[in-house]
């Protein structure tokens, strides 16, 4: 029997599919990616044709075989402390202003997405409890979401490769993790300060309950969208946020030239942009 | 004080959200004194084919900008027929914003603005032409080329031309040369279209 082979319509077909479920597109340039990854899981599931493996994620009930494809589908590659202009942001401008106003005595909140391994959340936990003396007069909530359900489960896990941990200032290594023969353990404590939930950005439902946050950290996710995809995701993070809350983008990406509806704030480390205070 | 994890894996839903979420009851919600609540119904009927005339009438009296974001992504969102005839209505509209709003929305929407795109070219308003022509802009349709082309070849009115000669200097490839030619011919007492054609065949030239 003939190897089975991904087509062009194919390739469109799933192409589209894919892109009303997640918000991310592939151009004909991830053809490879795609494809090979698409073989893998006809293989895994006992589907010798596309077709009957699409008619399987389309319409499978559990939507379990979408996760997997998801999970493969998406990259996930960060370490410690990248970009760490935007962490040193927000400890020495965001937060300072954010509590200068803050009326309520409850916790700051601050959502990132994506979480990724972990890297990014247990980053901005070490410079909360590093770099500002804050920490000590208000509590923090950091929530950290991904639409990959295994790598939550290695961020939950919290363990990391010599190159993760790379650009982590040695004191920080030394204090937080423990070297173990399959690599840095993260300490409990921090595991226990990051709560991990799955969440796909494109989809309404999913986003709905996240409210009230007064930072989003949401670093080289918006380039894999479409442009109605970025505005859609400018749109839920509006309304995650508190007014007069921030939002921090990945070097290369502009909300400017997503939506018009934050304001751009220009800090001495970074630019970010923030939803007008009511 | 400290790093605390939240009590839940979210935060607690706002009394907003706790409204029906069905199409009627975000339809009601749109109509809401509060600017929140109107504009997650906004986003949220984005969900709910058929309520495509519902938002772009809204859109028309909707004061509040995060709303109005809102219910133009819902619509683009949406695509279908009623949602891009109803931006083409609001193309129309007096109030510049609203117009921008709906040309900005339709270049979102290749696949559902094509099928009209000719009819909207040859609109009896050259405003609506040169509206059109904006949309080509940035619209991702392989046929982009060949409408603006068609515009400078038999368009009659300079500033719809010059409109689609501007754009063809960025977009265009040596087909449109002659097209452009023949345009510098049709408008040879118009010192604008001469400068511009000449700008576009260049820029082709160069590649």
């Amino acid at each position: 029997m003939a190897d089975p082979v991904i087509t062009d319509e194919d390739f469109q077909k799933f192409r589209e599919f894919f892109y009303r479920k997640t918000g991310i597109q592939f151009d004909n340039t991830k053809r490879y990616f795609v494809d090979k990854r698409l073989l893998e899981r006809m293989a895994d599931t006992g589907n010798a044709q596309f077709r009957s493996y699409f008619t399987m994620l389309r319409f499978q009930a559990t939507g379990e075989e979408l996760q997997v494809l998801t999970n493969l589908m998406t990259v996930n590659e960060t370490y410690f402390f990248r970009e760490e202009y935007q962490f040193r942001c927000l400890v020495n401008s965001i937060l300072p202003e954010l509590v200068s106003r803050k009326k309520d005595s409850g916790p700051l909140r601050i959502w990132v997405l994506p979480s990724s391994s972990g890297e990014e959340p247990y980053s901005i936990a070490i410079c909360l409890l590093e770099m500002w003396a804050g920490i000590h007069q208000y509590d923090v909530e950091i929530v950290a979401s991904d639409i990959d359900t295994h790598i939550l489960d290695q961020a939950r896990r919290g363990l990391y490769s010599d190159r993760s941990v790379g650009q982590l200032p040695k004191p920080y290594l030394a204090k937080y993790f423990k070297r173990t023969a399959a690599g840095y353990q993260i300490c409990d404590d921090l595991r226990g300060a990051v709560e991990y939930t799955r969440v796909n950005l494109s989809d309404r439902a999913d986003t709905r309950p996240y409210r009230n946050f007064d930072v989003v950290f949401c670093r080289n996710l918006l380039i894999y969208f479409d442009d109605v995809s970025r505005k859609s995701a400018a749109e839920t993070f509006y309304d995650a946020l508190k007014p007069g809350g921030f939002i921090c983008l990945g070097h290369s990406e502009s909300m400017s030239r997503i939506s018009s509806l934050y304001k751009v704030r220009k800090f001495p480390e970074a630019i970010v942009y923030q939803k007008p205070a009511e | 004080m400290a790093l605390k994890k939240p009590p839940t894996a979210v935060t607690t839903e706002h009394s907003g959200r706790q409204h029906d979420r069905d199409a009627a009851g975000l339809l009601k919600q749109l109509t809401d004194s509060n600017a929140e609540v109107r504009r997650w119904a906004a986003r949220d009927l984005a969900d709910c084919p058929g309520c495509s005339e519902a938002l772009v009438e809204h859109l028309k009296t909707e004061a509040d900008t995060s709303v109005r974001e809102v219910i133009l992504t819902s619509l683009v969102l949406l695509g279908d027929n009623t949602a891009v005839y109803g931006l083409v209505a609001c193309m129309r509209s007096e109030d510049a914003a609203l117009r921008n709003e709906a040309i900005e929305a339709m270049k979102q929407l290749p696949d559902a603005v094509s099928p009209i795109m000719r009819g909207l070219l040859a609109d009896e308003d050259s405003d609506m032409r040169i509206f059109a022509v904006n949309i080509l802009e940035s619209l991702k349709h392989p046929s982009v080329e060949q409408w603006l082309s068609d515009v400078i070849e038999h368009d009659d009115h300079v500033n719809v031309c010059a409109t689609a000669v501007d754009l063809l200097g960025e977009v265009g490839s040596r087909t449109a040369l002659e097209p452009l030619l023949r345009l510098k011919s049709r408008f040879d007492k118009e010192p604008y279209i001469q400068f511009a054609a000449d700008l576009a065949i260049k820029r082709i030239l160069e590649g």
